[in-house]
């Protein structure tokens, strides 16, 4: 299992400009109050399964696991997450 | 052959049509002129299917109008015809949901009890001259070309036509890696389920999956799909990053290939959906628009440029004619919106003198093609403030042909 760390997913949030705050993102800010959208959200899942070689099944993409890089990254390295 | 008329409205989109329905009800003998065959702009031919701009910003008050007058009529007349009694609250804005063919008939039928108005369809304005103290504007239907003159005149073309035809001066133009991207919208019929936000994020995942996969063109991630008021009808907008830097809406062969390529996504995701998730598997093919939805073009210069920081602070002006309540919406790219919000939920003023300039008397300007920076026109350019400015412009030119 990959363990990804919050600020690693928040350097590729920055890096691919998926959200535009004025206010730095932080581990624990609200992505969805920082503008994440369901495009976003796409393109989101698209480069963390690029960077981090982990797969997202349409059923898990839940507003409940994108909720701030600390969760998302908590989730992607948890141990009993499928690997397909 | 001649038309004459007290004032001409340009362009029978949102802002024309509130143009000339002011400017009839103020008694000027009035011409509609639009190139396509229907009213209502991008709201019928582009099949943009919700009304932006209408009502107050503050979201923790009951949802109220912003700007009197045309834009309440109109929106009242949707949510008869579409049976609904409120707005929907999306996220940190109101939005009424508006299906383009009821557009075309409220449009039709509001036009149609004005007797000061006249609308021309399918004909394209292709020149403008000054004639004494009379605007003349070539057009051209079908071949047949035809002049139409008069006192005042409204452009609201969206692009800035009048400008553009007699002094570029007076208009401007983002650069092309900052237009705001064009868009293809198509709706599907026969769909099945509910379609919540849940929904839409799933049938996301199933597209980047395809798109890793080569099953589906990489455009295909700009794909959004929202509810119409009807049931078994979803709409698709697919946003384009349309070359990007290349991108020229006044260029016929770029906008052939951002038209071909929006059928393209939109044809590719109707069968892969079709064959992969079951809400999708009787539906037809996907109807298409008359045409993609440009989001930017030219706009005028006028006696004021409103910008992006004066809606921030909510300002209000003397001479403000119209109130803006939609956060700057901007689509630089197709990887969906970045926001700004109004700083306060308070409604920014629209100034007269972003209608007008005072060296081109009986000329006004609204809609998409106002007097606005790049930032201020992703808030100014939805529809419900479209109504407002033009319903605006269609006074003053109306107040401008009495005085002649
Ligand atoms: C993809 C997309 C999504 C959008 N989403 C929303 C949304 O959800 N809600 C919202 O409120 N707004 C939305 N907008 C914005 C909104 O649709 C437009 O900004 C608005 O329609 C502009 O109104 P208008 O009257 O200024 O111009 P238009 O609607 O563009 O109308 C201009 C009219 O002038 C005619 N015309 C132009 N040139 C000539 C000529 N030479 N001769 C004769 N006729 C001419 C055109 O045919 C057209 O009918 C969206 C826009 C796009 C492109």
């Amino acid at each position: 299992m990959p363990d990804i760390s919050p600020n690693a997913v928040i350097a590729l949030i920055v890096e691919h400009q998926i959200v535009e705050t004025d206010v730095p993102l932080t581990p624990e800010s609200d992505l969805f109050a920082s503008g994440l959208d369901s495009l976003a959200m796409m393109q989101l899942m698209l480069h963390l399964e690029r960077q981090f070689g982990v797969r997202i099944s349409p059923g898990e993409m839940t507003r409940n696991h994108f909720a701030s890089a600390t969760v998302l990254a908590r989730w992607l390295s948890h141990p009993n997450r499928s690997a397909t | 052959m001649t038309l004459e008329a007290d004032v001409i409205i340009a362009g029978g989109g949102s802002a024309g049509l509130a143009a000339a329905l002011a400017s009839a009800r103020g008694g000027a003998r009035t011409l509609l002129l639009e190139r396509q065959t229907k009213l209502g702009g991008m709201g019928t031919n582009a099949l943009v299917h919700t009304f932006c701009g209408l009502f107050h910003p503050d979201v923790s008050l009951p949802w109220a109008w912003l700007n009197a007058g045309i834009p309440v009529e109109i929106g009242q007349a949707m949510m008869e015809r579409t049976g609904q009694s409120a707005p929907d609250l999306m996220g940190k804005v109101y939005v009424l949901r508006q299906h383009p063919s009821l557009y075309a008939q409220i449009a039709d039928e509001l036009c149609a009890a004005e007797s000061n108005l006249t609308i021309l369809t399918g004909s394209e304005w292709t020149d403008l001259h000054r004639d004494g103290n009379r605007w003349q504007l070539d057009i051209m239907t079908r071949g047949a070309k035809r002049q139409l003159k008069g006192k005042a005149l409204v452009d609201t073309t969206g692009d800035a036509t009048g400008a553009r035809l007699l002094n570029p001066e007076w208009c401007q133009q983002t650069e092309s890696a900052r237009l705001y991207r064009p868009a293809y919208i198509c709706a599907f019929h026969g769909m099945t389920g509910t379609h919540d936000d849940g929904w839409r994020l799933q049938i996301g995942a199933m597209i980047v999956r395809a798109i890793r996969d080569g099953k589906l063109p990489p455009e295909a991630m700009g794909a959004g799909f929202r509810d119409s008021p009807f049931a078994g009808e979803t709409f698709l907008t697919v946003d384009l990053e349309a070359g990007q830097g290349e991108w020229d809406p006044f260029d016929p062969v770029k906008r052939a290939r951002v038209e071909r390529e929006g059928r393209e996504v939109a044809l590719a995701l109707w069968s892969f959906l079709r064959a992969e998730h079951a809400d999708f598997k009787n539906c037809p093919p996907p109807m298409l628009p008359t045409k993609a939805g440009i989001r930017e073009t030219a706009r005028y210069i006028g006696d004021y440029v409103i910008t992006g920081d004066d809606l921030g602070l909510s300002r209000r002006f003397e001479d403000e004619v119209a109130l803006a309540g939609w956060p700057m919406e901007k689509r630089e790219n197709a990887r969906g919106p970045k926001f700004r919000f109004f700083d306060e939920p308070k409604p920014g003023g629209i100034p007269a003198r972003c209608l007008f300039r005072q060296d081109v008397p009986g000329l006004y300007f609204a809609g998409r093609c106002l007097s606005a920076d790049h930032e201020a026109l992703a808030s100014l350019r939805v529809m419900g403030t479209c109504m407002a400015t033009g319903e605006a412009a269609g006074k003053l030119a109306v107040d401008f042909a009495s005085r002649c």
